[in-house]
């Protein structure tokens, strides 16, 4: 489970008719995600951020604790909750207490909670009665007994109890991201302007378009296309149903060891499992430096169709997310005989298609 | 009976074939970017017309397609690409497409031809990859309706599955060979550009496609 920060505000948490609320948050999200970029938008009044990485740059937890609550408070003007544990349930219980919980010990800390902190009253005085009183003792109870007596959604609540899932179903507001779109002006409605002879501008025929397509094939058949920060072409493009809200992330920020143009012209949207053998018919192995030990010669495919490989570049290894949920790939494009060329990637070992120079 | 009737009088096939639009001559004719405009007639992609995109897999036809959209699309208008199922969004950027104007219908299947239709009507440009080979009758209907709305149809097809129609304008793909330093540096490909009209001579052509910024350029 991600050690995290959360950031509760009281006054945030309760919508003003005027819209404030709204704003003050949105403003808030944005100071904070330019302290730390993987700032989420909980709900209204609750921010989360993994705080490994942040307090490695800032030089400690205390400092980005000080720096965060200077922002909150240089922005909104109100103070706020700050709490760090591991995974989201238990830091937002640690904002509300305002506690810093050590690292290790964010097991015992959810176990001394009382059972109320989980949010369903039947449960609270059911659970009473048979004399348990903490999330620790309720979270000792076998899972198949608590399944007996109640539904899905406490058996849910037993895993967050155990440590098993990391946050309640109903700590997030899943529609608040698409209210701080549409706050951000990102998909506002526009006013038809009708030609001479009532011809429609060309966004507006686009769109009757698009609904055609939809009424005729689903409503995710019409995807739109974007951009975002990454270093692969994998991960800079994002493909969404068009309607849905797109995130004005910008493509614009620095990505050292970003892989350069050209990019393929067919980037796999689910990538394909091949094997790479060198002369002698081997898996080619990378050492531990991210060099090849033998260079590839053949690409075989699942269907055993084999391309031999003419010319390769690479393999470019990369380790992301070092502070956190850590991720090592390396990126290798290959020229093959038939004179197409094709990106690779490897990953847990394996090799993977993701891309054709098409 | 009405005095008039909205149907329109049956023409005989051979004359509904060379007729067009009242339209301008600059309004006719859909921007081309480098180094495409120097090597068609009249310089653009002129509206109504299909264009056939013939290349052996993997040997930059998509990439060809995609670049013909890229100056039209700089002035605003809008595309569609029916049946690329895997389009690499990045690559599209780099040509020069501008991407909020661009639509995707990846995955139409056996519907391919009908959603290419109802796109038509929004959009001033569209690349159509048929997912098996083209019918006749399909891509008929397909381009007697491009004819009549005013748009740029773009087919891509391989050697092995023709557009089953003569094209306005084709490019060819007979050569692709890849430029490499430590890594994938640009692609020359030798383009046959032919079509009917002024554009029937077929003339040979080396261009790069895509270049060290991912872009279309003369040689």
């Amino acid at each position: 489970m991600e050690r995290l920060l959360a950031i509760y505000i009281e006054a945030l948490c309760e919508e003003a008719p005027d819209g404030s609320t709204l704003r003050d948050y949105l403003a808030l999200l944005d100071a904070l995600s330019v302290l730390c970029p993987f700032t989420e938008s909980v709900r209204l009044g609750l921010y989360v951020l993994p705080i490994r990485g942040p307090s490695r740059f800032y030089g400690g937890e205390g400092a980005v604790l000080e720096a965060v609550a200077a922002t909150a408070h240089e922005v909104v003007g109100h103070e706020a909750s700050l709490g760090i544990a591991d995974g989201l349930f238990c830091a937002e219980l640690a904002a509300r207490e305002r506690l810093l919980v050590p690292p290790g010990s964010t097991t015992s800390f959810r176990r001394a909670q009382p059972l109320r902190v989980l949010g369903r009253e039947d449960l609270v005085s059911t659970c009473r009665r048979l004399g348990l009183h903490t999330v620790g003792s309720f979270a000792d109870l076998e899972s198949a007994r608590v399944a007996e007596r109640f539904n899905k959604h406490a058996l849910a609540l037993h895993r967050v109890a155990r440590g098993e899932l990391s946050e309640l179903a109903t700590q997030r507001d899943l529609k608040l991201a698409r209210r701080l779109g549409q706050l951000r002006g990102e998909s506002e409605p526009q006013d038809e302007q009708m030609g001479f002879f009532g011809q429609r501008s060309g966004d507006l025929r686009a769109h009757a378009a698009v609904h055609r397509v939809r009424g005729r094939l689903g409503p995710e058949a019409v995807v739109v296309a974007a951009l975002r920060g990454g270093r692969v072409p994998e991960d800079r493009a994002t493909l969404v149903p068009w309607g849905s809200p797109v995130s004005e992330a910008r493509d614009d920020a620095p990505w050292p060891g970003q892989l350069r143009a050209p990019s393929p012209a067919t980037t796999l949207h689910a990538r394909v499992s091949v094997q790479l053998r060198d002369a002698d018919d081997q898996p080619v192995r990378m050492g531990s430096r991210g060099l090849f030990r033998t260079s590839p010669r053949t690409l075989l495919f699942k269907n055993l169709v084999r391309r031999d490989v003419v010319w390769h570049a690479g393999p470019w290894p990369s380790v992301e997310r070092w502070w956190g949920l850590s991720r090592r790939r390396a990126h290798l494009q290959l020229v093959l005989a038939s004179g197409e060329a094709v990106l690779l990637v490897a990953e847990s070992g394996r090799w993977w298609l993701v891309g054709i120079y098409d | 009976m009405f005095a008039f009737s909205t149907k329109r009088p049956t023409l005989p096939t051979d004359l509904v074939a060379t007729l067009r639009p009242i339209a301008l001559a600059g309004s006719r004719l859909l921007p081309l970017g480098e180094p495409w405009n120097a090597l068609v007639p009249a310089g653009g992609l002129r509206r109504g017309s299909t264009v056939v995109v013939q290349a052996p897999p993997g040997s930059g036809g998509l990439s060809l397609a995609l670049s013909l959209l890229t100056e039209a699309s700089a002035k605003g208008h809008w595309a569609g690409v029916v049946g690329v199922d895997d389009p690499g969004v990045v690559a599209i950027a780099e040509l020069g497409v501008d991407l909020r104007r661009v639509l995707f219908v990846p995955r139409p299947g056996a519907a391919w031809a009908e959603s290419a239709a109802d796109l038509l009507d929004g959009v001033d440009l569209l690349v159509v990859r048929p997912p098996s080979r083209a019918g006749y009758a399909a891509a008929r209907r397909l381009m007697d309706r491009v004819r009549e709305r005013g748009t740029v149809l773009i087919c891509l097809a391989e050697p092995n599955a023709p557009w089953p129609l003569p094209a306005d304008l084709s490019f060819t793909i007979t050569q692709a060979q890849w430029a490499t330093s430590s890594r994938l540096d640009a692609r020359y490909l030798t383009v046959s550009v032919g079509g009917r009209g002024e554009a029937a001579r077929a003339s040979e052509h080396l261009v790069v496609l895509p270049n060290r910024k991912g872009r279309a350029a003369a040689r």
